[in-house]
């Protein structure tokens, strides 16, 4: 274990943790799984969870990153993991230092997978057996979970579906379903048991993440990418309840890509405490192509303000955090030797940026997670050189 | 679609050495699977220089891709005379679902290459600065190699276009 800190003049304004925590390999490995997601509990402590082969371990760090604990397993049987693209193991903490870990377990069929979910009740030193959320037991698509737990403590899974389609197909309808469809589950009872499967829209993209946001009240928002007419994979906002019901489909952006395509390149959301709401995407649209901040509009037609580009042309898997009026968003962009870490902050809920170098890395890295914690932004990036790369932001 | 040139690195024509001229050689068999580097994109161009060729890239992960192999394979009975490079941009260590995937959706006698470099990006760069890693991808080269990028799957009508304007 090697602790890198970088504090000091030249890093003013952020303080970089990294320590050969992640999953760094040498080109020669067999494959290098990068393949991260973290969460930071009510106490500050940062969780992660990755992939190492046929497990999904966690790993603990009380000093927000400086330092980790030994990897622990999440599933001690083996099982396949998804890690692929957008595609990767999701960690939420409940409201009593619950730890939920949701990952897509690759079935035989290509582009086939089950929800898969274990928790752990006693601060991490045992994980229940994992279950699949869905009732539904067809081997078909049922991949890129989404995990987000509430302020009551309700527990939200949302997945890509190929029920519809599939089902289309059974009936001679298949060349009229678009994409696939978003379902979700809730559990009331810290994922001891789930109710589901709902579905919150048909006419999903294929493979991307969907974003995930816990509000006041009680109900989760889900921005995805979606299929609209004719073939238009823009992304849709739609609000789920703890009920199982789904509000109505909003268009949330508008830039016209329409395509045949996998971009495994989904969006991030987040809330202000003014409730407005922020985002970034992806898209190669007829309108513009590129990494994209924006504010999104619920009422009315929808549609975006402060619509601003992150980063350059090589811009690619930002994630967005919001804290009071302030937003932080982070991205990697290749610069033609080196992979970098960069962010935007703003302090006036998205209307002027400043833009920082936070990091770079001269090999294979995994999408950047934005996170806050006591009102103060990180900069998570598990990094094939550096292994985790924490990074505490001052504006 | 933009129409774009494709990105030269001059240093490339120095630094390609013996082991990619092995690989080009073997690049007309369809049972080998050639190690695609940064390196690479240069060294296709040298190869196929004041020729038209296709650069297309696809994914085991990547559903429109399945549906897209037809299409290669199509293409490619068609007009024999016209190189079609196909990069797989997953690991080596997919090597046992790539063959899978192109035994149930052959796409043809077309040269087979795969990603041989963890870092992607420095890849995806080489081929095309403002290219994410969305699947598919193609870059249809002129005789000057001059690229029409295509993202998102191709179908036979849009390439039997743009084949039409090569031979004008």
């Amino acid at each position: 274990m090697r602790a890198a800190a970088l504090c000091g003049a030249l890093l003013a304004w952020a303080c970089a943790h990294a320590q050969h925590a992640g999953h760094g390999q040498d080109k020669t490995a067999a494959r290098v799984e990068l393949a991260a997601s973290v969460a930071f509990d009510a106490q500050g402590a940062l969780w992660a969870v990755s992939k190492s082969g046929v497990h999904v371990v966690l790993r603990r760090s009380g000093d927000a990153g400086k330092s980790w604990s030994v990897p622990q397993r999440v599933n001690a049987a083996a099982e396949g993991i998804g890690a692929d693209g957008d595609s990767r193991p999701k960690i939420a903490l409940g409201p009593k230092g619950e730890i939920y870990v949701t990952w897509t377990k690759p079935l035989s069929k290509p582009y086939t997978g089950d929800i898969r979910f274990a928790r752990s009740t006693d601060g991490g030193k045992t994980f229940s057996a994992p279950v699949t959320v869905h009732t539904d037991q067809q081997e078909i698509t049922h991949r890129f979970d989404a995990l987000t737990v509430t302020r009551d403590g309700k527990l939200f899974i949302a997945w890509i579906d190929k029920r519809d389609m599939v089902a289309g197909v059974t009936s001679g309808k298949a060349a009229k379903y678009q994409g696939a469809a978003v379902y979700f589950a809730v559990s009331d009872n810290q994922g001891a048991s789930f109710r589901g499967d709902f579905k919150l829209a048909d006419h999903s993209c294929e493979c991307c993440r969907i974003g995930l946001l816990p509000r006041d009240d009680g109900s989760v928002l889900a921005l995805w990418r979606h299929v609209f007419e004719p073939n238009v994979r823009d992304h849709a906002l739609g609000v789920i309840h703890a009920d199982g019901r789904a509000g109505a489909v909003r268009r949330a952006t508008f830039d016209e890509w329409a395509v045949d395509i996998c971009p495994h390149h989904g969006p991030s959301l987040a809330a202000d405490a003014d409730g407005h709401l922020h985002a970034v995407w992806f898209t190669q649209g007829a309108k513009r192509a590129g990494v994209f901040y924006g504010r999104l509009r619920l009422s009315g037609e929808g549609g975006v303000d402060a619509l601003r580009r992150v980063g350059g042309e090589a811009a690619e898997h930002a994630d967005l955090v919001a804290s009071g009026k302030k937003v932080f968003v982070l991205w990697k962009e290749f610069d033609g030797t080196r992979a970098r870490l960069r962010a935007m902050m703003s302090d006036n809920g998205g209307d002027t940026w400043r833009e920082r170098d936070l990091f770079s890395t001269a090999g294979a890295s995994d999408q950047p997670r934005a996170l806050q914690h006591g009102g103060r932004f990180y900069a998570f990036w598990n990094t094939q050189r550096e292994g985790f790369v924490t990074l505490a932001v001052s504006p | 679609m933009n129409r774009r040139n494709f990105l030269i690195k001059a240093n490339s024509y120095i630094i390609f050495g013996l082991p990619a001229l092995q690989a080009m050689a073997a690049a007309t068999r369809t049972d080998a699977l050639l190690p695609f580097d940064a390196n690479s994109p240069a060294a296709l161009r040298k190869t196929h220089v004041g020729k038209p060729f296709v650069l297309a890239f696809w994914s085991v992960y990547c559903e429109p891709c399945r549906d897209e192999m037809a299409e290669w394979n199509a293409v490619k009975q068609k007009h024999p005379a016209l190189p079609i490079v196909l990069v797989s941009t997953d690991a080596p260590a997919d090597r046992a679902l790539i063959d899978t995937f192109l035994a149930k959706y052959p796409p043809g006698p077309v040269q087979k290459w795969l990603f041989a470099d963890a870092f992607t990006e420095r890849v995806r760069y080489s081929v095309d600065k403002s290219w994410r890693g969305e699947l598919p991808k193609s870059y249809f080269f002129d005789a000057a190699h001059r690229a029409e990028v295509k993202s998102g799957k191709v179908d036979r009508v849009w390439i039997e276009r743009w084949l039409a304007k090569q031979e004008r």
